[in-house]
């Protein structure tokens, strides 16, 4: 009885222990914070991968593409309607993007999508912009350049149906963000000019006539965020190009056998539909979302007749195949490779020479699969970072080592007195290292609160510091994929880090309690 | 004659850097139930190695050790703790109290000891009664909340005694008692122990002032190494009391 009611005793009255729970406290604090935010930062980033792609993706794995994918979509349709939702075929290439109103030249990856079928499959649709606040007014069909202009009662307009769009969105909005809107409603390009001299966050063209629409109706074409614009340190953009205004794509087209078609690339004029945010810079940074069929016509992948009348079949690059509710995902990709299988296998006599080969590079992956590599190094990070701080905490280990030694030699004479008093050697040994299981409570309690309260204001905390002085700002949102700083506290985290600690406390007072159990009572009570 | 303890022989030496230095060569004692026993000696002259002996918080290098008829140097770890904590009551020169514990709690802390915390579950309210009856009857009643730091030598003294007693044990080893107190106060402490022994308590007691001393029935002398029987200082002279009863603290 003794031992417990004794660990928790020194424990009120020894300053020495207070540098033992500090040291368990620090080392809790910062694992705490560092796996919540490395956690938070893994999972966000595996939202937003999951956010990109539907569940399972048919990748061609080259880039000529594959054909038969309206076939097989049918035969998942006809096959596994309690497995498949949805499926929509996708092409991608690469290209330069260009902004002809100043010049600017991107390499781009060209996504050809069927937008109303791909934003049931991901959170293409979430991320955006002007869609965001004009619902509705984002399509990939012709279209020409919105313009705003001065109404009959004298405030800049934007044209009718995207004012429409706009109060539909404000009916469902609160105050704040309203207020937010209508601090900076959009900065304007004075038309015929399609760059504004300032940065907003929405940009349109603006004269001094009646709002509405000029210019070439053209295919519209949603750009990545990054691929455009400068993304400021607290995560806005820099917006300087009017929506609408012409963008060209320039593509090389292949054939089946992956060759180029001999022709000269292909320039597409488009307009500035909207921007997309994934939260993904490498996605952000480098795609361009144009119509497929567009897309797939201009690369020469739709059906082609051939001179001796045979026809290539058309072809895409990936076919996004979304799971009914409920099926696993695992098992899902399962079925569908069964499906394809049993798919190449009814039509095996019916393929040419290059629609076999491209079938066979064609792979059934789920969307962490195609993410893999992506999502593996983040976990990698996780676990190196961890890993690292928590050879940091080996050090709190020693460290209570060092200071249950010199409780152990503070604590001689209790130990004799004990001694005298009946106490076996197990019996002080234990009631040490109880001790440290004391000390590793209370700093383990008190680690997950300051380390939790850190990581819960841990964006506060920076934007404190980064009104001091802006070298201070250590999550730049211009570097990393996310505005904000995970916040994350995981009660699983909290559970572990806490057990380690305890155990860590424990084992690091090992030694000194076995001393300590070990010494000689008639030693012990003459000790000064 | 009622023995409670028979030494035959004792030998005890330390080695002191490269010297041996031998403390007991032979040293022989008895004692008597309910006999309050003086050990005196010069400093250094290794009567707290006896006591300590005595008390099997030590080993001889050579001897025997009867308590009760039983051989105490044939007891397992297990039963010397046992002896310690239920027969034996140690009183320090330097008290010795716990400074993280009240004074109840370190009158308790001997019962804690000898409790298991499944044990102590059942009887703590008892034992916390027992323990504040013996505060009591030391007469700190109304300082029971309070820490060693905040007690005088003389107070600190009876809480050890108080200690020392909880576990009802059959023999007191008391270790110079007064030799950290004043003159008035280590009057009082043996005036205490004076009439424990007057109620049937068994003690031995090392000092090495004769007015201590002569506060005992019998009087041993340790010089080098062995005991002899010594003259009784004047004072309280007498026949050891015959033990008709439990000793209660």
């Amino acid at each position: 009885m003794y031992k417990w009611f004794l660990a928790v005793r020194y424990l009120h009255t020894k300053l020495i222990a207070f540098f033992g729970v500090a040291a368990v406290t620090l080392c809790v604090a910062m694992v705490l914070v560092v796996i919540s935010v490395m956690g938070g930062f893994l999972d966000t980033i595996r939202a937003r991968a999951r956010g990109l792609h539907s569940e399972i993706v048919l990748d061609a794995g080259t880039q000529q593409g594959f054909p038969l994918y309206d076939e097989f979509s049918r035969y998942l349709a006809k096959h596994l309607p309690d497995v498949v939702r949805l499926s929509t075929p996708v092409i991608y290439t690469y290209g330069i993007f260009r902004v002809p109103a100043d010049e600017t030249t991107k390499p781009v990856r060209a996504m050809g999508i069927r937008p109303k079928e791909y934003v049931q499959l991901n959170d293409f649709a979430k991320g955006l912009q002007y869609d965001h606040y004009y619902p509705g007014s984002t399509h990939m069909g012709p279209q020409q350049m919105p313009l705003a202009g001065f109404s009959e009662s004298g405030g800049l307009r934007l044209p009718p149906d995207l004012e429409a769009a706009h109060e539909a969105w404000r009916k469902q909005q609160d105050p704040e963000a309203l207020a937010e809107f209508d601090a900076v409603p959009f900065v304007y390009a004075p038309y015929p000019f399609e760059t504004s001299s300032s940065y907003g966050q929405r940009v349109f063209a603006a004269n001094a006539g009646p709002p509405g629409y000029v210019d070439a109706e053209l295919p519209g074409l949603i750009v990545g965020c990054d691929l455009l614009f400068h993304r400021r340190p607290d995560g806005k953009f820099n917006r300087y190009l009017a929506r609408g205004a012409m963008v060209t794509l320039t593509v090389l087209a292949l054939s089946p056998s992956g060759n180029p078609l001999g022709e000269p690339p292909v320039r597409l004029p488009f307009r500035y539909a909207d921007d997309s945010r994934t939260g993904i810079f490498e996605i952000d940074s480098l795609t361009a979302y144009v119509d497929f069929d567009l897309l797939q016509a201009k690369l020469a992948m739709d059906a082609q007749t051939l001179v001796d009348g045979g026809v290539i079949k058309p072809r895409v690059n990936q076919l996004l195949i979304g799971l009914q509710k409920g099926v696993n995902l695992d098992a899902g990709r399962d079925q569908i490779a069964v499906a394809w299988a049993d798919f190449r296998k009814s039509i095996a006599s019916e393929l040419t020479k290059d629609e076999q080969l491209a079938l066979n590079h064609v792979e059934v992956l789920t969307w962490e699969d195609l993410q893999r590599t992506f999502i593996a190094a983040v976990e990698k990070e996780k676990v190196l970072v961890t890993f690292l701080f928590a050879l940091i905490s080996v050090v709190a280990i020693v460290l209570v080592g060092c200071i249950f030694y010199m409780i152990v030699e503070k604590k001689t004479k209790d130990i004799g007195i004990l001694k005298s008093l009946g106490a076996s050697a197990n019996g002080v040994a234990s009631l040490f290292i109880l001790y440290a299981a004391v000390v590793g409570v209370v700093g383990a309690i008190l680690g997950t609160v300051i380390g939790s309260l850190f990581v819960w204001n841990i964006n506060a905390i920076q934007d404190y510091l980064a009104g001091l002085n802006p070298a201070l700002r250590i999550w730049s949102a211009e570097v990393y994929s996310f505005d904000r700083i995970p916040e994350d506290v995981k009660r699983a985290d909290v559970i572990w880090i806490g057990s380690a600690a305890i155990l860590s406390s424990m084992v690091g007072s090992l030694i000194p309690s076995a001393i300590a159990g070990r010494i000689w009572p008639v030693r012990a009570l003459r000790y000064e | 004659m009622n023995k409670l303890y028979h030494a035959r022989g004792l030998h005890k030496s330390y080695v002191m850097g490269h010297e041996t230095v031998r403390v007991l060569r032979g040293a022989t004692l008895h004692v008597e139930k309910g006999e309050f026993l003086a050990i005196m000696g010069a400093s250094g002259s290794g009567k707290s190695t006896l006591l300590h002996i005595l008390g099997a918080l030590d080993v001889p290098d050579r001897g025997t050790l009867e308590f009760n008829g039983q051989n105490v140097l044939n007891w397992s770890e297990r039963e010397r703790r046992a002896f310690r904590n239920r027969q034996v009551g140690f009183v320090f020169q330097f008290y010795h109290l716990l400074p993280e514990l009240n004074l109840l709690e370190n009158v308790m802390i001997a019962k804690m000891v000898g409790h298991s915390g499944w044990q102590w579950r059942f009887r703590r309210h008892e034992i916390r009664r027992e323990a504040e009856a013996i505060v009591g009857r030391i007469g700190l009643t109304d300082r029971a909340k309070h820490r060693p730091n905040e007690l005088s030598g003389g107070e600190r003294q009876r809480v050890a005694i108080a200690r020392a007693l909880i576990n009802r044990p059959t023999l007191l080893l008391a270790d110079e008692p007064t030799g950290n107190l004043d003159e008035a106060i280590g009057a009082d402490i043996l005036k205490l122990l004076v009439e424990l022994n007057e109620a049937g308590q068994t003690i031995v007691m090392v000092t090495h002032d004769t007015r201590v001393a002569s506060h005992a029935h019998r009087c041993v002398q340790l010089s080098e190494g062995v005991l002899h029987e010594a003259e009784q200082p004047a004072g309280r002279r007498g026949s050891v009391p015959i033990l008709t009863k439990k000793v209660a603290p």
